[in-house]
């Protein structure tokens, strides 16, 4: 077997342990250490590796981010910022029809400001929202779809754990990627309200509406999230502004959440154990997720195969449009059974040399910059399609007697929403480089 | 005596996660400082950033990961894909966990065994960090105490999968 084949092969082998459930990380080890040793016929070049890899894997400063941003999210889950955001947007919004569902999206969209996990987000507005769509009468499936879907908020609205890791691999810019996010992500709010809306004019009966809340009050809510706001300013403008590295943005946002909390009486030494045990087994798999990715894919540059398809690729004479479509198919498609962390570690490695080899027409910052919206998009739709979407599990085991088909179908109108502004998205790149362009001439 | 082992398996794991999060909390803190240092740089009172923070930072996330590997072991945390799991028979399932978990411990005394070999290389040259000149031995030193931890937590974990497949244990 050539190199090249046996790189093909290690795909199956890698996706049915996975199926087997094996721990992705170890499967990606185990098949990573195997297919090197099947090419160079000795363990020793793997475990002298090994002598540095892992502390050189966890010590990476670009890394360091992670853990503090997990860090922030635990925070900020603890800050009562949930029930605030919730509370403002219910003023706002909560008088139309659907409008307590379209604040619990609206409240997540705040709340991904300060997260950049996408089940903290979900799990987080769960608790507030929950009980409130179900005094309002809504119907389980809507309220948990809804739900779900808000959550990806937490990672499509920056700071964000996925494009953090997307940076790092493809050599991007991070604040220009928090930058680049923030468009399509306030579009992704205002899809899931109209999905929202679009279904209680199909329902119009389904639920109640809240009383209309007065101005002088709704600014009174609003001035309760204004942590919200400084400390997302901070953290985004602050690395934007070269003021501060990205993981000083991300100590100054655990320390800004960690205040808020503490200020706003809610935070104590049980919290606090329980934040950091939260954020210890979230960098645990994330780190070593990071180690099996870079342990299978040094195995892949060894046998040569991205270099090999990245040429086949442009030989075809394919459009690049057309490699575009087949790429994000192909996320949307492994999304509904991967894990979306796994999933880019895995995969960024070997497409993004394919894809910006290709003609868009744009420069390849702004091509690195669009293509990994893109990327954050489709995989964080993976969350929320059925049969494995980590915010539908969430979401649905804390909606008591729902079942999950309910659930399942609750989100399809969102995942919808979503497929619709990819498309956007990727046919007009200029709605996400927009605001790019626009900080960078000032 | 299981009972006792688990008992001194969660003991190892929750300490360490701690201990790995009090290193987060620090870090946190110095960082803060540091960039408050550097605000203050131009004003000249003789208060500027902390030398050699991105090394501490490095050292201290690499010391942390290390640490929180045990607990992330012990609470089965680790991503793994459930789709088929309707399709494996239980006993079946039981026993590849019962086996993946030996690989996890294998790989991870593999993997703490070569951690040792580094930090022995390091010493032996006297690498240094780039600005701090902190000893990169200890930054392996430090991820040494997590990674032992890891090894036997994951040893534990093997006990455990081994119960719950004869039943001796809820899975």
């Amino acid at each position: 077997m050539s190199n090249f084949e046996l790189a093909l092969w290690s795909f199956p082998v890698l996706l049915v342990l996975i199926f087997l459930r094996m721990p992705i990380a170890l499967a990606m080890i185990g098949v990573g250490v195997g297919g090197t040793y099947l090419v160079i016929g000795t363990p020793m070049m793997t475990l002298n590796q090994l002598k540095t890899l892992t502390y050189g894997t966890f010590s990476n400063y670009s890394f360091s981010i992670i853990p503090l941003f997990l860090l922030m999210g635990q925070f900020a889950t603890i800050s009562g910022m949930s029930t605030s955001l919730f509370k403002a947007a219910e003023s706002f919004l909560g008088h139309r029809k659907g409008g307590v569902a379209m604040s619990a999206v609206g409240a997540c969209a705040g709340f991904g400001a300060i997260c950049g996990s996408s089940l903290a987000t979900a799990a987080t507005m769960g608790q507030v929202a929950l009980p409130e769509l179900k005094r309002y009468g809504y119907p389980d499936s809507l309220s948990t779809g809804a739900l779900a879907a808000g959550g990806t908020l937490g990672i499509l609205i920056p700071p964000s754990v996925i494009l953090v890791i997307y940076a790092i691999l493809a050599e991007q810019n991070i604040a220009k990627l928090f930058v680049a996010a923030l468009i399509p992500g306030i579009l992704a709010a205002i899809g899931y309200m109209l999905a929202i809306s679009i279904w209680m004019r199909l329902r119009p009966n389904a639920a109640q509406v809240s009383p209309r809340v007065p101005w002088p009050q709704r600014l009174r809510t609003l001035a309760e999230i204004w942590p919200v706001l400084v400390i997302f300013l901070v953290v985004v403008g602050g690395i934007y502004g070269g003021i501060f590295t990205p993981t000083e943005a991300a100590a100054v946002g655990a320390a800004g959440t960690f205040f808020t909390a503490l200020f706003g009486g809610n935070m104590s030494f049980p919290k606090l154990k329980e934040a950091i045990l939260s954020t210890a087994a979230a960098s645990a798999m994330i780190f070593m997720i990071i180690l099996g990715a870079s342990i299978y894919n040094n195995f892949l540059s060894l046998t040569q195969l991205p270099q090999l398809t990245s040429v086949w690729v442009g030989e075809q004479g394919f459009s690049p449009w057309f490699v575009l479509t087949i790429v994000l198919l192909m996320y949307l498609l492994f999304g509904c059974v991967m894990d979306s962390l796994s999933m880019v570690l895995l995969t960024v490695p070997i497409i993004f040399p394919i894809m910006v080899a290709l003609d868009f027409g744009m420069s390849p910052d702004d091509f690195g910059l669009w293509f990994g919206i893109l990327v954050l998009i489709v995989v964080e739709v993976g969350l929320i399609t059925p049969p494995v979407g980590l915010n539908l599990f969430i979401i649905n085991s804390m909606a008591k007697d729902t079942p999950i088909s309910a659930t399942y179908r609750g989100a399809l109108p969102f995942v919808a929403t979503d497929i619709i502004r990819v498309a956007i998205l990727a046919t007009f790149p200029a709605i996400t480089l927009w605001l790019v362009w626009v900080i960078d001439a000032l | 005596m299981y009972r006792t082992l688990e008992k001194i398996a969660g003991f190892i794991a929750v300490t360490l996660a701690l201990l790995g999060g009090a290193a987060l909390l620090i870090l946190t803190v110095l960082t803060c400082i540091s960039i408050l240092g550097r605000a203050a740089v131009p004003l000249d009172i003789g208060f500027g950033p902390i030398r050699g923070i991105y090394d501490m930072t490095e050292i201290g996330i690499a010391a942390a990961i290390f640490a929180f590997l045990p607990w992330a072991q012990l609470q089965e945390a680790h991503a793994r894909v459930d789709l088929f799991r309707w399709a494996i028979p239980g006993v079946m399932d039981r026993v590849l966990d019962l086996l993946f978990n030996v690989a996890m411990t294998f790989v991870a005394a593999v993997g703490t065994y070569r951690l040792y070999l580094g930090m022995q290389d390091k010493l032996a040259y006297g690498e240094t960090t780039l600005i701090a000149q902190i000893p990169l031995w200890q930054g392996y030193a430090a991820g040494l105490v997590g990674a032992t931890g890891f090894v036997l937590v994951a040893g534990f974990c093997v006990l455990r999968s081994g119960r719950r497949l004869v039943g001796l244990e809820a899975a």
